[in-house]
């Protein structure tokens, strides 16, 4: 057994994990809320990594202004699919909202090959050399993508758990018409949760493409081991989705060595089967609820 | 222009047999089934591996229904402990799981550069005649075959109870009766005939490669099912008409427009693909819950 | 008896919702079950079908332990139950609801459907006239080609009645029959009900009506929280102070 081979794998799968909890919060956080499996989240992700690295070269190369550019861009997106589409699926059977899903990620993923073309994007960040700590050899890169989305994350757990519009959120999300009733106008409460959840959809995408390229497939891609992490975590379960996340991205990572790199995100769905045929309520939903 | 309309027909038909299939596992009994051009897949790649290495076709049509309604056995047990839009997800993960297999396990499947000369329908049955003609005539009789046999299910007890558990799985519990096994069977035979597709296929292209059962499949085939209205095999042969007609109709449309490239007609293939999902979930929602059916 | 629940518990996570609950229902008898919003009737009819599995206890049917079944074995057993919200078969007709819910139909089975295609059709032509008294039974006539999804909650109500007895049970569990139903409905329903009775069915019933249901039953039992705090006949229950206490505040 080689150490060094695993810690680094687990390190990378580390990262990988970081990345994939972004559209896991913002799926779990959709799915607590409205009730479906959102699958245009990939493309919301594919999206926002469009945006930020077009944003970036327009904007002297700054990846900061890149990353707000992109960000906002998704997040816009995200609620405009809630404006136009997603709100009148609300108490009807979630295969529609879920069909429709499949349909906007389509038309997204259209929408950018048509202007830009197949062609893989890369971030025109200067490259770092990696440095070693104990048996890993860390790209800075890595570092900065770690930090990143734990910011974000807390700032996301700030938001739902700390401020007014969180809470009013939450009930929402507990109890639409006891919230309606309490003077809870859900149609604002839910304009900004879309608009969060998309804002952390293009970070997710951003910083998959900063780790490796961006392409019009990229957020598909991850579409299915961020809803694995959901699964894992518990529906409409943040940190449980997170906690799924790096599960999820570690285990993959970890796999590579016995089953290659192709299996790799087959590993993934096993998982994610094997929580929901196990605990569909979640492996890390360990507050039981009423429900 | 004859032998255009055949090739349409051709397609429209292999598309009407996979339509057909969702039909019956999602219009009928509620198993939402993302994962159909994983049994799509499975059915061209048993034939084009039996008839590329001398075997007949009167093997491999059956081999290809067999293989692709057994590869689904372990997939539809797990309808029985996950709801509609988990099963939906998990469905996904599986066909694409079974792609994954076919690029990996290039020893047997040849990998991304796909199996090539698979034989034509004529010379894989031994027989002396036009091989378009040939493969059209038994996706007629296969069609028919199909639509016969599924009318005579959903039109017996065992449709109005695969319909009844589509509308409340725990009511149908109630009364003593297992929707599993009803679930295995229906996702099971609706996996066979998108097999009977794939052969059909495989045959008819006589090239395949992991590259063309890619998930935008499953979904060509659901927005037909939408179109027609789910819970109605008539719909279901018209669905895949429009679809077929829309697919063919871009070409057209690339032809009267010079200005426009093969890469970027797929693009709007695909939006017009996803805006259809969309508007139709929207607009004409019969179409997603069967309460279009007259009775 | 009939059917005999002893000491069952039930919990969500940590909140229990029932607590050594004990019940008989004696043969050819109507039960009532009474109590407040959120005092676990409901929970105590899923546990008793087999939907939720209890902590503790145990359920016979007839003299036989059905503990441990799951809701199918225990319907083919002879457990028979309505739902709150009522559960109809929305896209298929009171006829089609009707027929659907005949056990053991051998055209459900793919092999003979195919095979012995006349014995899938008398079976058929036998269970239509069976149907079609049951809709005369329960006056649905007038709408038994309708799809159930357009009923009035009443007829869904007597839908749903019927659905049950297409299985001949030995007990039936009705939950809330009278519950948005208009009244003039519920008068044929308890007549329905009564009649069945006198044919020998035996029932537990929970209802917020209690004229309805005191003027039904033999025996009454009331839940509060969880557990049974009351039982005994209609009208001595309902005059027990800690009843009305839990019950209505006081006031009944």
């Amino acid at each position: 057994m080689d150490f060094a081979l695993f810690a680094n794998l687990a390190f990378n799968g580390l990262i990988e994990g970081a990345v994939i909890a972004l559209p896991a919060v913002a799926l779990t956080l959709v799915f607590g809320v409205m009730g479906f499996p959102n699958a245009s989240t990939g493309d919301v992700m594919t999206a926002g990594a469009y945006a930020a690295q077009t944003g970036q070269i327009a904007m002297a190369g700054s990846i900061v202004a890149g990353v707000i550019v992109g960000s906002v861009a998704s997040a816009l997106l995200a609620l405009v699919f809630y404006l136009c589409v997603f709100r009148f699926f609300q108490g009807r059977p979630s295969m529609y909202a879920l069909v429709a899903s499949i349909g906007l990620a389509f038309a997204t993923r259209s929408t950018l090959t048509f202007f830009l073309g197949y062609d893989q994007r890369v971030f025109p960040i200067p490259l770092t050399r990696a440095f070693s700590f104990g048996p890993l050899r860390i790209v800075p890169s890595d570092l900065y993508i770690l930090a990143t989305s734990v910011g974000a994350i807390v700032l996301v757990f700030l938001l739902l758990y700390v401020t007014p519009l969180g809470r009013r959120m939450r009930a929402v999300a507990d109890n639409p018409d006891l919230a309606r009733s309490c003077g809870i106008s859900s149609h604002r409460v839910l304009s900004a949760m879309w608009l969060i959840a998309g804002a952390v959809t293009g970070l997710g995408g951003i910083l998959f493409g900063i780790k490796t390229v961006i392409t019009p497939l990229m957020g598909w891609e991850a579409l299915l081991p961020a809803f694995a992490a959901m699964i894992l975590g518990g529906i409409g379960n943040p940190a449980g989705a997170i906690a799924g996340a790096l599960t999820i991205g570690i285990a993959q990572e970890l796999s590579t060595p016995f089953v290659g790199f192709t299996y790799k995100i087959g590993v993934g769905f096993a998982i994610m089967v094997l929580a929901l045929v196990l605990r569909p309520s979640g492996l890390f939903n360990l507050s039981a609820r009423v429900r | 222009m004859t032998a255009y309309l055949i090739a349409m027909a051709i397609v429209a038909l292999i598309y009407m047999l996979l339509t057909i299939g969702l039909n019956l596992q999602y219009g009928y009994t509620g198993l939402a089934n993302f994962g159909h051009v994983g049994s799509f897949a499975i059915g061209a790649y048993i034939t084009a591996l039996i008839t590329t290495n001398g075997g007949f076709a009167y093997v491999s049509l059956p081999a290809s229904v067999l293989g692709a309604a057994l590869v689904a056995w372990p997939v539809a047990l797990l309808s029985k402990r996950l709801r509609t839009d988990y099963f939906a997800i998990a469905t996904l993960a599986a066909s694409e799981t079974l792609r994954l297999a076919i690029i990996e396990e290039d020893w047997i499947t040849n990998g991304v550069h796909g199996i090539t000369s698979i034989p034509n329908m004529s010379v894989a049955l031994g027989l002396d005649v036009d091989p378009n003609i040939l493969i059209l005539t038994l996706l007629i009789a296969a069609n028919l075959l199909a639509v016969a046999l599924i009318t005579r299910m959903v039109k017996s007890p065992f449709g109005r109870t695969i319909e009844a558990i589509r509308d409340d799985e725990d009511a149908v519990r109630a009364l003593g009766k297992e929707p599993a096994t009803f679930k295995v069977k229906v996702f099971v035979i609706g996996a066979g005939l998108a097999g009977l597709a794939g052969a059909f296929y495989a045959h008819y292209f006589s090239y395949i490669s992991p590259e063309q059962f890619l998930p935008l499949i499953t979904f060509y085939v659901w927005m037909a099912m939408i179109l027609g209205g789910t819970g109605s095999i008539l719909g279901a042969v018209a669905g895949s008409l429009v679809l077929v007609l829309f697919l063919e109709g871009s070409r057209f449309v690339r032809d009267i427009l010079p200005g426009v490239t093969e890469v970027e007609m797929a693009s709007v293939r695909l939006f017009v693909v996803g805006m259809a999902l969309v508007l139709l979930t929207l607009l004409r929602p019969q179409g997603l819950m069967g309460d279009f059916r007259k009775r | 008896m009939i059917l005999s629940l002893s000491h069952v518990a039930f919990a969500f996570g940590d909140f229990r919702v029932l607590d050594d609950v004990s019940l008989d229902v004696p043969p050819k008898e109507i039960v009532g079950l009474i109590g407040p919003n959120g005092a676990g009737k409901s929970t105590l009819f899923a546990v008793t079908s087999g939907f939720e599995k209890p902590l503790a206890g145990t359920i016979m049917l007839d003299g036989r332990d059905i503990t441990h079944d799951g809701p199918v074995a225990r319907a083919r057993a002879g457990l028979g139950r309505t739902f709150q919200v009522p559960r109809e078969f929305r896209h298929l007709t009171v006829r089609e609801n009707l027929l659907a819910a005949a056990p053991n139909q051998t055209g459900e089975n793919l092999l003979p459907l195919f095979l012995s295609p006349r014995r899938v059709r008398e079976e058929e032509r036998a269970l239509r006239e069976k149907v079609a008294d049951l809709i005369a039974f329960l006056n649905l006539t007038a709408v038994k080609d309708t799809p159930s999804g357009s009923l009035s909650g009443g007829q869904k109500k007597l839908l749903e009645l019927g659905r049950v007895l297409m299985g001949d049970p030995k007990v039936i569990l009705l939950d809330e029959p009278f519950a948005g139903v208009n009244p003039v409905l519920i008068d044929s329903l308890v007549d329905r009900i009564r009649e069945l009775n006198a044919q020998g069915y035996s029932f537990l019933v929970i209802e917020h009506n209690l004229r309805a249901l005191s003027d039904l039953c033999s025996t009454m039992h009331v839940m509060d929280r969880g557990a049974m705090i009351a039982s005994g006949a209609p009208s001595a229950v309902l005059d027990d102070p800690k009843v009305q206490e839990a019950y209505m505040g006081g006031v009944l």
